[in-house]
């Protein structure tokens, strides 16, 4: 059962289009196993509906149904007969990863190898397609590990895959996805039963705090 | 004659209406009238039964006077949707017309049952205009945002939950403070996070928080109210 949910401000930004590549697939994965999240983006998209059709209509330009017809006309397919969904059949599937099956919104990244970052802690990067300077890090934390303290400049989205954690905001199982905003100082330890795999993206940059924080920072690129 | 043939998009769609003209000049003088007018029209917006209906004779029948009438209502509204979202007229003119070809070709895709027609094309634009800053950003083609794959039949019952949905959504647009409704319609224009609108409107970032929270909860309120 899940108890952490994203807030209200990601889903309506996720819903719109204007959540950062990293964020954006973190949502993706939460809402694939979130039904009551889905609900409220299905909401959330139908405000911008609503807008669609509230707003001044802009003037086009005097060709532009002339060329809409042209295109229709020289389209390959026809509305009737729908040709295979695209995307499932070009999708390359990430190569797997030691420990964890990889998330389906995931399946077209490109997912580094685990690097050591510190005691019991392991991370990989993720790149994206759509956005090479997105980041996004799958954390493998061994059970009973704190995570150093830290804030954050901006938002910090994670969703537990395997595993579970806890920090002054309760515990959050696999399905969970904690969003610490950037005036919050948290710090997560991993239940004591087995490793926490999460993925985490940040939106803005992460401010370690502490003295063993500071040391590792310029490790952790997260 | 009914109506002088203009330049712009109506002149054309006028021209283009033509065998319909002829199709339906048997019937009675009134009659036609009536019909044409309703093409020509751009301000009477159709209701959701009716944009929904179009769709389905696009689907079903490659029928381009419902096109005609989808593509003047929605055009130039998705055109102006992508230019207060930042783009430039030609390039949001440009993403618009990928639009209503992408309506045109995936019309049968739609269902009734999982979103209304505006917010079907919103989701259509807002991808468009994803996939567009991702080709800016890299060479390669990018996948669109993972599909919605979940296949539920369309029922009467969910039809009519969509329209409720849709209904309700916009009734509680219109009951927002004017600031409420200009915090959420930042968020659908502008790429920025609440903190830094808070920045810009000089507001306290707890002030703009509060003030989403109290918009975006009544919307949730009335979604929650009808999946009881």
């Amino acid at each position: 059962m899940i108890r952490h949910h994203a807030t209200d401000e990601t889903l309506l930004r996720y819903a719109a289009g204007q959540l950062p590549a990293g964020p954006a697939r973190v949502i993706a994965v939460h809402l694939s196993g979130c039904p009551a999240c889905r609900a409220r983006v299905a909401a959330f998209e139908a405000v911008g509906g609503a807008l669609l059709q509230q707003i001044d209509p802009a003037p086009m330009s005097p060709d532009a149904f002339a060329a809409a017809l042209r295109a229709i006309e020289d389209t390959q397919e026809s509305p009737g007969e729908p040709s295979a969904p695209p995307a499932t059949a070009a999708r390359a599937s990430a190569k797997p990863i030691e420990g964890i099956e990889l998330p389906e919104a995931l399946r077209d990244c490109d997912v580094g190898p685990w690097r050591w970052i510190g005691i019991g802690m392991r991370a990989s990067t993720i790149t994206l397609p759509e956005d090479a300077r997105a980041r996004l890090t799958l954390l493998r934390v061994g059970p009973g590990r704190k995570l150093p303290e830290h804030g954050h400049f901006g938002t910090e989205f994670t969703q537990v895959l395997a595993g579970s954690f806890s920090d002054g905001y309760g515990r959050y199982t696999p399905g969970d996805l904690s969003e610490m905003g950037h005036d919050v100082e948290h710090q997560p330890i991993v239940d004591g039963e087995g490793e926490c795999i999460c993925l985490a993206a940040l939106e803005g940059s992460m401010r370690l705090t502490g003295f063993f924080g500071r040391l590792i920072q310029p490790f952790v690129k997260l | 004659m009914i109506r002088p043939v203009v330049g712009g998009v109506e002149g054309i769609m006028n021209a283009f209406l033509e065998p319909a003209r002829s199709k339906i000049a048997n019937r009675s003088p009134s009659r036609r009238g009536a019909l044409v007018t309703q093409f020509m029209q751009d301000d009477g917006a159709p209701d959701g039964g009716e944009m929904a209906e179009l769709i389905r004779r696009v689907a079903e029948a490659q029928d381009r006077q419902a096109y005609a009438r989808l593509y003047s209502y929605f055009a130039p509204r998705v055109t102006a949707f992508l230019r207060k979202s930042g783009l430039p007229a030609n390039t949001a003119e440009e993403i618009a017309q990928d639009v209503m070809l992408a309506v045109w070709r995936k019309a049968s895709y739609f269902d009734p049952a999982q979103a209304g027609v505006s917010t079907w094309i919103f989701t259509i634009a807002r991808n468009q205009r994803i996939d567009h800053a991702r080709r800016l950003k890299v060479a390669a083609a990018a996948q669109a945002l993972p599909p919605d794959d979940e296949e539920v039949a369309p029922s009467g019952e969910a039809v009519l939950l969509v329209a409720e949905r849709e209904a309700s959504v916009r009734a509680a647009l219109g009951a927002l403070s004017d600031e409420q409704a200009a915090i959420v319609r930042l968020s659908f224009f502008s790429e920025k996070a609440h903190s830094e609108i808070a920045r810009e409107l000089n507001l306290p970032l707890g002030t703009v928080k509060s003030r989403v929270r109290l918009a975006l909860g009544r919307l949730r309120a009335l979604l929650e109210g009808q999946s009881s």
